[in-house]
């Protein structure tokens, strides 16, 4: 019921009014338009250097939030593109025909339920697959190359692996089925470390901004001492008091956090011509892109920057309200 | 309304600056305190206030033990009594005006709700033509009126006042007293905390006399 109040009698009009440009807040209803002079001077509380520190944190939350979103959506990407596919190789080794193994097993393969494509790739499409390791090389045509079949499987209704596996070992020698779980694994192994890795840098960033702001509130505590004394004895509570500093604190996390957060955006805007700039070259800019796609956030990797500008926001509201009150106890 | 049953207070480990205090003031009375300098008048005035708290023996302020109430508790306690620091305390941050109006602010009421009442006490103490002005600018006597001001505007239960007329010339001094007793006529308790002896003898009120840490009343 108090959280309730709290937020029913909070003064948002005046909050808003704060935050906008005299000129605009004369356009609003009379309600924002009155704006009593502040107890706490805003001056008093907190000087740039700590709309800097807090702009620069946000910054870094949001460039490591968007990063964490990005490495998750082509992780997906790629888990969805192999979890639609499964890939059967052909040992080309003491077999005499390997164009008619391979048509046979297509061919056994297209028959099974839950199969909505199959394509045998060329021994030319097998020889590509290595150049990025052996180079172009007319040797590769010598060389003992396992010939595969790309088989997409329907995701609704998927075939049974197993039974798939066995009738091939049992009709077929030298021919396997790889269904690419190792591969997922690795993958989901990997998108959890950039998750947790990402959350651990946040769980920094909000741990630095929380003991900025601690220090920020004890020492706008200490300057505005008289004040609060004077509060304390014109008959003002914990909450009047704490509200005061928090409506600061507020405006500042939301001003800086905003700043931090477009700051940010504009980075993943500037990502990929920066990585072009700096050298990167092609291979570069695609290695990039398979790791985190095209390194620029869609609409709910800003609305992510949002919410950490809402998160940072609130942090700077709550901890300066557990500051006050925590020192006022120690007046009592 | 006030009472104090062998009260003592020492700051740290020094010596009792108050010793066996005990008395007690009825409701809607008015008492002067007095005593020379350094007697602890001002102590007794913060102990009545609730920003000191007694080494021992029992403080009732406003018919509440005072030891036994939270902080809120105090909080609430503190919007029932008006006080007059010696020292002022007004924010210079804030106009004359606004500073009169901090204990309604205080209390949430809205500023078109009591516009004109504080408005109305500062044209009353003489500091009509001060309403906008900010305390750095006012004379002592002019900070001294604001802070009565303030302490009053509240309509308090109780109120305090710690050498209010210190600053002020005789006739400002003889106006706020008929305030004071005006607000007394009204309900208010009120304990003027002074060494003027001249004030004293204007109204036949008790004295609540301090000397060496020890109180009679007379």
């Amino acid at each position: 019921m108090t959280l309730l109040s709290d937020i029913r009698d909070y003064p948002w009009t005046s909050l808003i009014a704060g935050l906008l440009p005299a000129r605009v807040v004369s356009r609003l209803p009379a309600r924002f338009q009155a704006r009593p002079a502040q107890i706490i001077p805003s001056a008093s509380i907190a000087g740039n250097a700590l709309t800097v520190v807090i702009a620069i944190m946000t910054f870094l939350a949001c460039l490591t939030a968007g990063a964490v979103y990005m490495v998750n959506r082509s992780a997906q990407a790629w888990v969805n593109d192999i979890t639609s596919e499964i890939t059967v190789e052909l040992d080309p080794v003491n077999t005499a025909d390997i164009e008619k193994k391979m048509t046979l097993v297509a061919l056994f393969l297209a028959k099974q339920k839950g199969i909505t494509q199959v394509k045998p790739l060329t021994a030319d499409d097998s020889a590509k697959l290595l150049e990025p390791w052996l180079g172009e090389s007319t040797a590769l045509s010598a060389l003992p190359i396992p010939r595969l079949i790309a088989v997409e499987i329907d995701r609704s209704n998927p075939p049974d692996i197993e039974m798939i596996k066995e009738a091939l070992s049992q009709n077929f020698e030298g021919v396997t089925l790889d269904d690419h779980r190792r591969w997922q694994a690795e993958i989901k192994t990997l998108t959890r470390s950039a998750a947790l890795g990402g959350l651990a840098v946040l769980g920094l960033v909000a741990a630095a901004t929380i003991a900025v702001i601690v220090s920020a509130t004890r020492s706008a505590m200490a300057t505005n001492r008289e004040i609060i004394e004077v509060l304390h004895f014109v008959g003002a509570n914990e909450r009047f008091i704490s509200r005061e500093f928090e409506r600061h604190f507020l405006g500042l996390g939301v001003r800086a956090g905003l700043t931090g957060a477009i700051a940010a955006a504009i980075g993943f805007l500037l990502f990929p011509i920066l990585t072009h700039m700096l050298g990167g070259g092609i291979v570069t800019a695609a290695e990039t892109e398979r790791l985190i796609g095209t390194g620029e956030l869609d609409l709910p990797g800003y609305f992510l920057c949002v919410l950490v500008v809402f998160v940072v926001a609130c942090l700077c509201m709550v901890t300066s309200r557990l500051g006050v009150i925590r020192v006022l106890k120690s007046y009592d | 309304m006030i009472r104090f049953d062998n009260v003592g207070l020492r700051y740290g480990a020094g010596p009792e600056i108050l010793r066996d205090v005990t008395f007690h003031v009825l409701p809607g009375s008015f008492h002067f305190l007095t005593g020379p300098s350094g007697a602890g008048k001002t102590t007794l005035l913060r102990l009545l206030f609730m920003s000191l708290r007694p080494s021992r023996g029992l403080v009732f302020v406003l018919g509440e033990n005072v030891a036994e109430l939270s902080p809120a508790g105090r909080a609430e306690l503190r919007r029932r009594i008006g006080i007059v620091f010696q020292d002022f305390r007004l924010l210079d941050h804030l106009t004359t005006w606004e500073n009169v109006a901090l204990p309604l602010r205080v209390l949430g009421k809205r500023e078109q709700d009591y516009r004109d009442d504080v408005t109305d006490l500062l044209h009353w103490v003489g500091l009509g033509e001060r309403i906008n002005a900010y305390p750095e600018t006012l004379s002592g006597g002019e900070k001294q009126r604001a802070a009565i001001a303030r302490a009053v505007i509240g309509r308090p239960e109780l109120l305090l006042a710690d050498e209010p007329t210190g600053n002020v010339d005789p006739v400002i001094g003889n106006r706020l007293l008929r305030l004071f007793v005006e607000l007394n006529r009204l309900g208010t308790s009120v304990i003027i905390a002074t060494h003027d002896h001249a004030l004293m003898d204007q109204l036949d009120a008790p004295r609540l006399t301090l000397f060496d840490g020890h109180l009679q009343m007379r």
